[in-house]
């Protein structure tokens, strides 16, 4: 009971607070950038094409063409390539100027070569200094194959009569989702439900570090009510802060279209992850002195929370690895995708999920239990782990 | 004199600050890393590349062992491709996807079945390779068919010649890797991303200096000194701005020893310096609205967000109706002068909304702190 009116308490200073829905409401406008950045990938993928997460700059590199016929002009990637219409008197000079990346000649016969069976020889300009060039030339080389493909089908078609020339057909079975496709479609989608538990961190700084940084740490311990519920009750106000965020979003996403099966799994899930999250956040904002060296040390602690979820997660979408069910990220990307899975592969993130709560919580209740801890002066964290682990006398 | 002592602080303060340099080595990681990821990922993507560090055999592609001296296995060996030769084609199935990239089958009529794994990180390659061989094969067939003297089919397997002429001879440009994917996403994405890094810190250390001095109960007192709210905010931000300009050069110069050579640094330079001011502006008006460094981290947090939004997402989408404002984007700009040897003095008018928009917000922002001192009862 007295737990829940820690809860109760922190709840209802968050909610009211007029900064706190100013946050809260801008948080939702990223989340909504994100959609809308999310789903123009998702609508400028083309599957048959295939995916590329390349950055798509039009016009990022250049190229003059001297293409009287037209027979390649009209194959380049204007998507990419910048095209100008050779002008010989400028064209040269601009490219030396590095102002173009290259210039391509076709020979102005080039449409009398291919009616005679001449093999036609193009001129490709490159100024070497251009990082660009690189880029022109795998264009240009794609079209020329595709240029090549078309004049060779053009001269066997009148060189061999239709009857004996043999068609080859081909048929491809696709197996599987293209990797940049599934790491759009599953990766960004596990992220921004991921997201939101990463955003409440300085609430969970505030609610232990703040205690301490406003001199109010002592009258809360006065309080009668033990460390563990001042603890575990700052900590479910923050989880049901997220719980409610992640409602909203979940519920945003749903109705933007965007796919999830087993959305109450999903989110029980991600919320259920929220929790041993939170009770890491709460062991160094319980060890740490002020605001910025929790934020230090929350900045690192991330880094290796994110690692710990996301590379596991990878590792599944790329090689679908057996040992990647470890990160709670891998079963809701599972969850959200309507993929049959046995409840054996659950039960690995689950244990994680509990593991790791149990410990964090534990670590931060000893803590804060621990006066010079909350009063100083601060033990090393080396020493804290030799009292931890009982080879020095100590709180622990 | 005065702006002297103040900046001298600041500065002291900034390079005693163990987090800030810490977050300056933490930089060098991020820059070191984006390199490794481009350069492993343009090998990935690239079959050229993939030939050249012999990673390519190792791509498996199944086949059945009746084709192993048929011109398609040649063709397919010819593209540097691992073939497997099955006893049983049908074992194939079980194989796709764990062993094998892909697998071909060749009906007795000549017609071919291609079955692939496309959920393999070496899928686009594989089939590039795949697709190269077939149609080679395909050409190869219709040519058996028609007869013809090899002096023509050697001409219609080789209607187009490419002759590549190097002009500018003498001057190279020193790039890690000569890769298509490489240049893009370095230019396109990691060069913009690395020189903008150390700004995005500055508008954090202008609250943090700005909040955590009100915090300190300090603020006050160095308002109360003879130095007017004008020169107090810019002794304040000189130091942070010429702290991130300088990590901006050093990471400029690092990409450049890394093999990403930067051209036209000098406006690359005047770009950052009026992004820096918007970033610093942007830290001096959050400083204003909220009453603690925990609100500050929240605030920046959120508007660095919406800032990489506007400044990356155009590096990525192509947005038909924005096709014209995004040209004026600095990172847009930026990628076009960093890769660019030549100087296009047009983009000093592309350059004009950069500066008018970060002018106007660190101008207000300024003026809003002379007005209200930072101080709020």
């Amino acid at each position: 009971m007295r737990l829940l009116k820690i809860t109760k308490w922190e709840l209802k200073n968050t909610l009211w607070s007029k900064k706190f829905i100013m946050i809260f409401i801008l948080q939702l406008g990223v989340l909504i950038l994100m959609m809308t950045f999310f789903n123009s990938f998702i609508t400028g993928i083309d599957s048959e094409k295939g995916v590329s997460l390349s950055p798509s700059l039009s016009g990022f590199a250049s190229i003059a063409v001297s293409d009287n016929n037209t027979i390649l002009v009209n194959r380049i990637n204007k998507e990419v390539l910048n095209i100008e219409k050779m002008d010989y008197k400028n064209s040269f000079a601009r490219l030396k100027d590095g102002k173009i990346t290259t210039v391509i000649v076709i020979p102005e016969n080039s449409q009398k070569k291919v009616k005679r069976f001449q093999t036609i020889s193009v001129k490709l300009y490159l100024n070497p200094e251009d990082p660009k060039q690189a880029v022109v030339l795998k264009e240009v080389n794609s079209s020329l194959e595709a240029l090549s493909a078309s004049i060779s089908e053009q001269w066997i078609d009148s060189l061999i009569p239709s009857g004996k020339s043999a068609n080859t057909r081909v048929k491809e079975e696709k197996k599987g989702e293209s990797l940049p496709l599934q790491l759009i479609n599953k990766m960004m989608m596990v992220v921004l439900l991921f997201l939101p538990l990463f955003l409440f961190g300085n609430m969970v700084v505030d609610s232990i570090v703040g205690e301490k940084e406003r001199k109010t740490g002592e009258i809360l311990i006065a309080m009668p009510l033990s460390h563990s519920d001042i603890i575990i009750g700052k900590n479910m106000a923050i989880v049901l802060t997220i719980a409610l965020q992640l409602a909203i979003w979940i519920l945003i996403l749903l109705v933007a279209g965007f796919n999830i099966e087993n959305p109450l799994l999903v989110y029980i899930g991600v919320v259920s992850t929220s929790v041993p999250i939170i009770g890491i956040t709460s062991a160094v904002a319980a060890y740490s002195k002020n605001y910025k060296e929790a934020g230090i040390g929350l900045s690192f602690i991330y880094i290796i929370i994110v690692g710990f979820l996301i590379v596991p997660a990878l590792a599944y979408v790329s090689n679908g690895s057996k040992w990647s069910n470890i990160s709670p990220m891998t079963m809701i990307i599972r969850l959200f995708s309507g993929e049959n899975t046995p409840a054996i592969d659950f039960l690995i993130p689950i244990f994680s999920i509990v593991v790791v709560s149990l410990v964090s919580y534990l670590i931060s209740i000893k803590l804060f239990k621990r006066d010079d801890i909350v009063f100083g002066p601060r033990p090393g964290i080396f020493r804290l782990m030799l009292d931890f682990l009982g080879i020095k006398k100590g709180s622990f | 004199m005065k702006l002297l002592a103040l900046s001298k602080k600041e500065a002291q303060d900034i390079l005693t600050n163990k987090i800030y340099l810490l977050i300056v080595i933490v930089q060098i990681f991020i820059i070191l890393g984006s390199f490794g990821l481009g350069i492993a990922s343009s090998i990935v993507t690239d079959p050229e590349l993939l030939d050249r560090y012999g990673v390519a055999s190792s791509l498996k592609v199944g086949i059945s062992e009746d084709l192993k001296y048929s011109s398609i296995a040649d063709n397919l060996k010819e593209q540097n491709l691992n073939l497997s030769f099955l006893k049983d084609i049908n074992e194939a199935d079980e194989l796709l996807g764990s062993q094998l990239v892909a697998v071909i089958r060749v009906s007795p009529e000549g017609d071919i079945l291609l079955q692939s794994d496309t959920s393999n990180v070496f899928y686009p390659v594989v089939f590039e390779k795949i697709n190269t061989a077939i149609q080679k094969y395909k050409l190869e067939r219709k040519l058996e068919a028609g007869g013809l003297s090899s002096d023509l089919i050697q001409k219609i397997e080789n209607p187009v010649v490419l002759n590549r002429i190097t002009v500018n001879s003498g001057k190279y440009t020193d790039l890690a890797l000569n890769s298509s994917y490489f240049v893009e996403i370095m230019y396109g994405f990691i060069v913009p991303f690395v020189l903008l890094l150390p700004f995005f810190l500055a508008s954090n250390i202008v609250t943090d200096s700005i909040v955590g001095e009100r915090e300190r109960k300090t603020f006050e007192i160095l308002l109360m000194t003879p130095y007017s709210s004008t020169l107090v905010i810019i002794g304040k931000i000189l130091p942070i701005f010429t702290f991130s300009m300088i990590q901006s050069i050093l990471w400029l110069i690092l990409l450049d020893l890394l093999g990403v050579p930067i051209y036209n640094a000098l406006i690359l330079m005047g770009i950052m310096i009026f992004v820096g001011l918007a970033f610093i502006g942007l830290g001096i008006l959050i400083s204003m609205c909220v009453d603690s460094t925990k609100e500050a981290n929240s605030a920046i947090t959120l508007v660095l967000m919406f800032a990489s939004f506007i400044l990356f997402i155009p590096l990525f989408m192509k947005i038909p109706y924005f096709e014209n404002i995004i040209n004026f984007i600095p990172t847009v700009l930026m990628v076009k002068m960093a890769s660019s040897p030549s100087f296009e003095p047009s983009v000093l008018f592309s350059l004009v909304p950069t500066i008018l928009i970060s002018t106007l917000i660190f101008g207000l922002t300024v003026k809003y702190f002379r007005h209200e001192r930072a101080i709020r009862l």
